[in-house]
């Protein structure tokens, strides 16, 4: 019997803190073919180790995932133990990175059948600790990185020119972070010129138990009761209704409500604010039609604006090996961007990384419709979008400037851009991260 | 420049003579001129120029008017023109030359000529002055310094006590804060005693300050947010003073926090009467309870008690099921042994070292929890093949590592390179597989 930890356990120093690759991958080299990312020098700070390194977990993983898929468990099983290695789950972001994954392929592997001698290890292990949050402290939360309040921000400055003159105004927020635009969004209608309008917030409570982190720890009601007693201190009436309704059918039941309420909204304003929730309702590659549906739903309700925020990257392909491959190129940014903001023992780094955690658990280790992180690039989100019959409506100077003073505040890697169609989008280091675009029927 | 210097000259009364009267400047509206006055249109071009003193000999421009004097003399004037003229300059008023600007109309003109800039660089301009601290770009430089005096110098504190840099986290905070519906409680509170006015808002403007202040008051004081909290975690938004403030025990901030959730009962009532949002029974009883489990088990570290924040960290540890903690043998022991050794162990050794554990053991894994060995490799091969790859991927990487740092340093998951650490020889086609050994492991550096 050989036990690997103390035996052969040999002290050694941390590896050299800022050390730099800048072109250190041959490009011709297939393995290591990370080069064709855009790249920008303080991509370099890395943190601990260096680029290599990445693309050298990357491979291992995909190494992995593909033995997994072969039903070769002995190969698998070696490298699981290499990865595990070289991969803690409390090491530098990169590290932490390839442990999440480690993770899904493990919670994988012990889902194909074949996977017996693994199983009865593994699949006591894998759960994650989901933080719930009470709404202050998600409120605190979300403001970690700019990943959420970008969006917030974008869509904020459009709905309010879009209400510009409407009385009532009629929010529908599909956000995976329960309302913490709301308050900001409340207080810029508040300040109009013209006075305030009526809101009337409604909110999709989700039926399904496949749930996105972030939690929360107190029910809609309350978390409603909070935002109308806000709005009055401002003295804005507000009306908050939530309809139990959920993306797996495409809000089959809001969109139903809000089609009734529809017809008798006289001189009301409509806003569809999607927040990082769309790519949860099932598209193509799930064997159905039902985020095309939803959007063509959406188009027949008239709404004056409809906000779709979302992140861009490509978490659809069939194929886990493609899609482990994206996922990792994506999720770095995570990990790396709450690397400059939190120290590694944090708490709240902990509850942000579990969040992640489960969601590269889904991408990687789930199928069909219970694969729910279906990502998209917001470039087939536009097509989507023009499909349904909207078109793109461009952010005002003033929502470019907030957007922009938001993203100052925070890290040095953060930015944002303008894409090519209207949208804004967010980077780190030069890469996507987010898109915000405003949508009018056309 | 000096041809279109005066695009045209007029007056509003055009029988003006030429000694306009008065000594006494008085100052009228902005953009309400003097019936006397001269009205000059300036196009664009000559309004944002800088030359806009003029020498009516050739029609040079100068910034200032000592330097036109200066240069005047050089024409060799004759003596009576080389004074300036002793007419009191008529009053001169500009218009905005932005057709569609409401200062375009010559009624509407404004008296300087300094002004007139600012309005046309502040309405129809550029703004190529920005403020470092916010977004904000102002078109006039004097604007944008008063700006920059006062940007970012403001501070939002929450009636609980945190403070924000920032207006909308300080936004978000406030709507979700129980400081918030602690005030409206008290507040309803306080106006059902009075006029039943539930759903009146102004009480809330007028009794919201007091209400507020009573209740800092109320605070015995070393239940007061700790606002020299140091903040490990970024910039200034500590929770933690929150918990500080509503819970951990003592008497009288009990009594107050169960007071304060009656109140929430109540204002739950008043709250009905917008759409349909809750029972009002109902809803108290469950933000009772709410505010319960939240006031006692709260498990927010606290940054200025040790204590507490170990525990709750281990408690958090101990919660995320580590996949590693139930297989020691098989991981590396990460939360015992601090150290872990394997990871610094570079893909390639670790990879040679599982391909070598292969032929040990076939024992069937079973779940007392010990891994015997991995299985023996019916395919040798695809590992040695992985290696191989990793091996002259490293190669690549020492020779290129070498050829720019001049040093043996290649971090590949954390450690020496294929060919071992440095001052050793490298082995740069990967030919010789060095076994594991302790020294060529000390070798890296």
């Amino acid at each position: 019997m050989i036990q690997f930890t103390h035996s052969s356990a040999i002290l050694l120093p941390p590896p050299p803190p800022s050390f730099h690759h800048n072109d250190l991958l041959n490009p011709n080299h297939q393995l290591l073919h990370r080069a064709s990312r855009p790249w920008t020098a303080s991509a370099a700070k890395f943190h601990g180790s260096c680029f290599t390194a990445a693309g050298c977990m990357e491979e291992l993983l995909v190494h992995c995932a593909d033995a997994i898929e072969a039903n070769d468990d002995t190969l698998a099983q070696q490298l699981l133990w290499v990865l595990n290695n070289l991969a803690p789950h409390d090491g530098d972001c990169n590290q932490r990175l390839t442990a999440a994954f480690l993770r899904a392929l493990i919670v994988r592997a012990s889902k194909i059948g074949s996977f017996d001698l693994l199983t009865p290890t593994f699949a006591s292990s894998t759960s994650l600790h989901l933080h719930r949050f009470s709404a202050v402290d998600l409120a605190s939360f979300i403001d970690l990185t700019p990943w959420h309040r970008f969006g917030y921000t974008a869509a904020n400055a459009a709905i309010v020119d879009a209400v510009e003159g409407f009385q009532i105004v009629h929010i529908v927020d599909l956000s995976t972070t329960h309302c913490m635009q709301i308050p900001t969004l409340i207080d810029m209608l508040a300040n109009r010129p013209e006075g305030p309008p009526f809101i009337r917030l409604t909110v999709a409570t989700t039926t399904s138990t496949i749930s996105p982190p972030p939690m929360l720890d107190l029910s809609y009601q309350e978390l409603g009761a909070k935002l109308v007693n806000f709005a009055r201190s401002r003295n804005v009436v507000m009306e908050f209704t939530t309809i139990p309704s959920s993306p797996t059918d495409a809000f089959v039941s809001l969109i139903e409500q809000l089609r009734v309420q529809r017809l008798v909204s006289e001189g009301e304003a409509l806003i569809v604010n999607c927040q990082m929730m769309l790519h949860y309702i099932p598209d193509e590659t799930a064997g159905v039609i039902t985020r095309s549906m939803f959007l063509k739903s959406v188009r027949s309700l008239e709404p004056n604006l409809v906000i779709v925020v979302d992140e861009d990257a490509d978490f659809t392909a069939d194929d886990v090996l493609v899609r482990l491959r994206s996922a990792f190129n994506y999720l770095w940014i995570a990990y790396d961007a709450i690397d400059a903001f939190l120290p590694r023992e944090s708490e709240r780094r902990r509850w942000y990384e579990a969040g992640i955690g489960w969601r590269i658990e889904n991408v990687i280790a789930h199928e069909g419709l219970q694969r729910v992180e279906r990502v998209e690039s917001k470039g087939r989100w536009a097509q989507r979008m023009r499909g349904a019959g909207f078109r793109a409506v461009e952010f005002g100077e003033e929502a470019v400037g907030e957007v922009k003073t938001l993203v100052d505040e925070h890290a040095r890697g953060w930015g944002v851009r303008k894409g090519d169609q209207e949208e804004l989008v967010l980077t780190w280091k030069g890469h996507h991260v987010v898109f915000a675009s405003a949508w009018v029927p056309s | 420049m000096a041809g279109e210097a005066i695009s045209k000259a007029f007056s509003l009364k055009p029988d003006q003579d030429l000694n306009p009267p008065p000594a006494k400047k008085k100052r009228n509206l902005p953009g309400t001129p003097d019936p006397d006055a001269e009205v000059i249109a300036l196009s664009p071009k000559t309004l944002m120029a800088t030359n806009r003193f003029l020498c009516e000999i050739c029609g040079k421009g100068f910034q200032r008017d000592q330097n036109l004097q200066l240069h005047r003399r050089g024409h060799n004037l004759p003596w009576k023109l080389r004074q300036r003229s002793t007419k009191e300059p008529r009053k001169r008023v500009y218009v905005c030359p932005e057709k569609t600007c409401i200062h375009h109309n010559p009624l509407r003109a404004l008296g300087d000529l300094t002004g007139i800039k600012k309005h046309f660089c502040r309405k129809h301009g550029e703004k190529k002055w920005k403020c470092d601290k916010c977004s904000k770009r102002y078109a006039v430089q004097s604007d944008w310094k008063a700006h920059s005096k006062t940007c970012g110098t403001r501070e939002y504190r929450c009636d609980c006590g945190t403070l924000f840099s920032r207006r909308d986290s300080f936004i978000t905070h406030r709507a979700f804060c129980d400081a918030l519906a602690e005030e409206a409680a008290r507040v309803s509170a306080v106006s059902n005693q009075g006029n039943n006015t539930a759903a009146g808002n102004i009480n809330y403007l007028f009794t919201g300050g007091l209400m507020r202040s009573n209740m800092l008051q109320n605070l015995p004081s070393n239940m007061k947010p700790n606002m020299a909290n140091n903040n490990v975690e970024g910039i200034g938004q500590c929770r933690d003073e929150l918990s500080l403030w509503m819970g951990h025990g003592s008497q009288s901030n009990e009594h107050l926090s169960n007071a304060s959730m009656h109140h929430i009962g109540s204002m739950g009532g008043a709250a009905t009467l917008h759409g349909d949002l809750f029972a009002s029974n109902s809803y108290a009883q469950q933000i009772d309870q709410n505010q319960l489990s939240w006031l006692y088990s709260s498990k927010l570290p606290c940054s200025s008690n040790n204590g507490e924040l170990t525990s709750t960290m281990k408690e958090a540890t101990d919660g995320s099921q580590s996949l590693l903690a139930s297989v020691p043998s098989l991981f590396s022991n990460q939360h015992q042994d601090r150290p872990p050794p394997m990871s610094d162990m570079s893909a390639t050794a670790l990879l040679q070292k599982a391909a070598q554990i292969g032929v040990t053991s076939t024992t069937p894994f079973e779940e007392h929890n010990k891994f015997d060995g991995l299985l023996s490799s019916s395919h040798p091969s695809s590992l040695e093949n992985i290696m191989n790859e990793f091996m002259v991927a490293n190669s690549y990487d020492m020779y290129s590592a070498t050829r720019r740092h001049g040093s043996s340093k290649d971090d590949l998951g954390g450690g020496g390179g294929g060919g071992g650490g440095g001052g050793e020889t490298r082995d740069f086609l990967g030919v010789g597989v060095q076994t594991l050994c302790p020294s060529s492991i000390n070798g890296w550096i």
